[in-house]
């Protein structure tokens, strides 16, 4: 579909062997995004002003959204190699910039431990992947749909997008398509709950230039792990939002779109 | 015909403080342990296991046995260690294991071990149920529950073949994996002790109950979805090519027997104990764990009439103690009473076995045993002689249930 306000589409498309749901707008390069546990609502703000630098490509994940979820993708790993697939079938010309939200900046991380042929930059937002140096990850499965969200956000009544895509009673579709990425989140993130234990390990490995990008206010990811992925990672930077939780792309669109920009597009 | 009855309790732990649970709003899970006593557990356990042992001597025909974790509904977090026990303690009687949580078990071939071993300390005496397990159990064992029924069934699959094919052997699955299957103590009974599956009346376990020609025990459900639960199971049963009689159908009923109405009716409040309910309070996602309910099973319309059934699973949605006695979910009385609203339940489903839960809360034990005496001179005897009328019962049924809709 294409609405007036905001030129993307929205197809159902046969991608490397699953059927997904797919948005993308823009034009120039590709950019890759891979959304958080949570899923993607929509077409954010921030894809529509980064739509304005590329061609901006939002697949559902396998098990997200209206994407199929094959019996085969049990791991992260599993849904790393997908993704190099989904990249290939697209004919996406390689390498590429990716950002990744939480889930999504676990499994691009594991990519370019991989692979430094797929990325030419690499954004990771409040990454999933490693464990705190202090407190725990915000357990999903201890609670609610609603309480999840409320969670990730640092102030749910401050910020449109959660008023627009969350902030009104639920319909029975939004509690079940809210369930299925549960589902899917639980299949890939319940034990060891939201990291890897070799991750760590693996991250020393990577050439792939890295943006981390935190909320500081981050209460599902604990900003200490922004450190770790920074230590981690040879040669990445962070920038840290203020006023912002575990989805900066959504509750602080604007300074997230900027600190992606001045990594991604300096000149820009 | 009704032709074995069997005694149930959930050895609640009941001296915590319910006005904590008022105030979280749950009181299992995350329940602080801090208000467990052992010392009082301690006396509980010996209060519960005289009675057990009573009513294996005084006329049931043993004694049924469960397992929950994180609960103060049940100081049973270990059916097996219960079970030993009473292998040991008790002479006569089936002890009914209902049953073994499976999916939590990351080495089912130890249950396999454990219920063979009991099944010999017993002379013979074990009933093998199995189990899903509540939502909450599968966060409490960190059990992925996305993987509850698929590990049930390989479990299952794995212990019955640990039972019944010699060792050794290989056994390379899904969930689990042996490079040696042979467990040296095998059961007494051949080919292995009888298996039933109890269920709060979930399609797939019905289904599934039915294609393995177990029994299937409903677990107090409300009387007017129990049509549901064995018209599946008969028609799952003709596709598997048997006839089903009233050996594959068990029942378990809440049961308060007392000198009069008045009286039983005041007794059996305490099976509401918690908070006013009968299995206590929690939130629907500790009750339903990502996946725990399949895809299939949240749009069947049995699923959905399960789900919103009062008083089948901790934590789910409760009836009061007034309107469960409307459902049949409990029935109460002096022993004339009781056998009449148990023969209105034998005449829906004529069951091969009851299992009287008889005893709850904070009832006192001098009325506990009282209430055994009355069951085992007056109302077992009684509905084993009943003939039960299936045809009459569901045309009863079916006129309520065009009166009420």
């Amino acid at each position: 579909m294409t609405t007036a306000e905001a030129a993307f589409t929205e197809d159902l498309v046969e991608v490397a062997g699953v059927r997904i749901q797919l948005r993308r707008g823009g034009t120039g390069v590709p950019l890759l995004i891979l959304h958080s546990e949570l899923g993607v609502p929509g077409w954010l703000r921030a894809y529509e002003h980064l739509a304005r630098h590329f061609t901006v490509y939002v697949p559902s994940l396998p098990g997200f959204g209206q994407s199929a979820r094959p019996d085969w993708i049990v791991s992260v790993r599993d849904l790393a190699a997908w993704v190099t697939w989904c990249v290939r079938d697209l004919k996406l010309s390689q390498p590429l910039p990716v950002i990744g939200s939480s889930l999504g900046g676990w499994v691009a991380a594991e990519i370019a431990t991989m692979n430094a042929q797929v990325f030419t930059k690499m954004v990771l937002v409040g990454a999933a992947g490693l464990q705190p140096d202090e407190g725990h990850v915000w357990d999903y499965f201890m609670h609610s749909n609603q309480e999840a969200l409320a969670q990730a956000f640092y102030d749910p009544a401050k910020s449109p997008e959660y008023a627009q895509y969350f902030g009104t009673a639920w319909r029975p579709e939004d509690e079940r398509q809210a369930e299925l990425n549960r589902e899917m989140a639980a299949r890939l993130l319940w034990k060891p709950y939201m990291r890897s234990h070799t991750l760590p390990a693996l991250l020393r490995g990577i050439s792939t230039p890295t943006l981390v990008i935190w909320g500081r206010e981050d209460a599902i990811i604990p900003l200490n792990v922004c450190q770790r992925y920074v230590r981690a990672i040879p040669g990445a930077m962070a920038t840290v939002l203020d006023r912002c939780g575990h989805l900066p792309e959504m509750e602080q669109p604007e300074a997230f779109v900027q600190a992606v920009l001045d990594f991604l597009a300096p000149r820009a | 015909m009704v032709k074995e009855v069997y005694f149930f309790t959930e050895m609640g732990y009941t001296a915590y403080p319910q006005e904590d649970a008022r105030r979280r709003g749950y009181n299992n899970l995350m329940f602080p342990n801090a208000h467990f006593n052992p010392e009082r557990a301690q006396q509980l356990y010996g209060m519960y296991f005289e009675e057990l042992q009573y009513c294996t001597e005084s006329g049931f025909d043993g004694v049924m046995i469960n397992e929950h974790h994180n609960n103060p509904l049940s100081m049973m977090p270990s059916v097996n260690v219960i079970g030993a026990v009473l292998a040991r303690t008790t002479r006569k009687g089936r002890i009914v294991f209902l049953g073994n949580v499976l999916p939590i078990h990351d080495n089912p071939l130890r249950v396999a071990e454990e219920v063979a071993m009991i099944d010999i300390l017993s002379g013979g005496r074990v009933v093998c149920g199995f189990v899903r397990g509540l939502g909450q159990e599968s966060i409490a064992t960190n059990a992925n529950p996305i993987y509850n029924r698929e590990r049930f069934d390989e479990a299952h699959d794995v212990i019955i073949k640990a039972w019944t094919t010699p060792g050794p052997f290989r056994w390379e699955g899904r969930h689990y994996e042996y490079r040696v299957v042979n467990p040296w103590v095998r059961p007494l009974q051949k080919p292995h002790p009888p298996i039933w599956i109890p269920g709060v009346v979930s399609p797939e376990s019905v289904r599934w109950a039915a294609e393995h020609r177990y029994p299937y025990v409903a677990l107090a459900p409300p009387l007017h979805v129990t049509d549901e639960i064995y018209d599946l199971y008969d028609e799952v049963a003709a596709q598997t090519g048997f006839t089903p009689t009233s050996e594959q159908r068990g029942y378990v009923i809440r049961v308060s027997v007392a000198d009069t109405d008045e009286k039983a009716y005041e007794e059996g409040r305490h099976f509401f104990w918690q908070l006013g309910t009968s299995f206590g309070v929690a939130p629907r996602h500790w009750l339903q764990p990502p996946g725990y309910v399949s895809r299939a099973a949240t749009q069947s319309r049995r699923e959905q009439a399960r789900v919103g059934s009062a008083n089948v699973t901790p934590g789910g949605p409760s009836l009061s103690y007034e309107e469960a006695h409307a459902t049949y979910q409990i029935v109460s009385g002096n022993p004339d009473t009781v056998i009449k609203k148990l023969q209105r339940i034998i005449d829906v489903v004529d069951p091969g076995f009851m299992i009287f839960w008889g005893r709850e809360g904070l009832m006192s034990h001098e009325v506990a045993v009282h209430g055994i005496d009355l069951m085992t001179r007056e109302v077992i005897p009684a509905i084993k002689a009943y003939q039960p009328d299936r045809e009459k019962g569901r045309q009863r049924r079916a006129v309520e249930a065009a009166a009420t809709r």
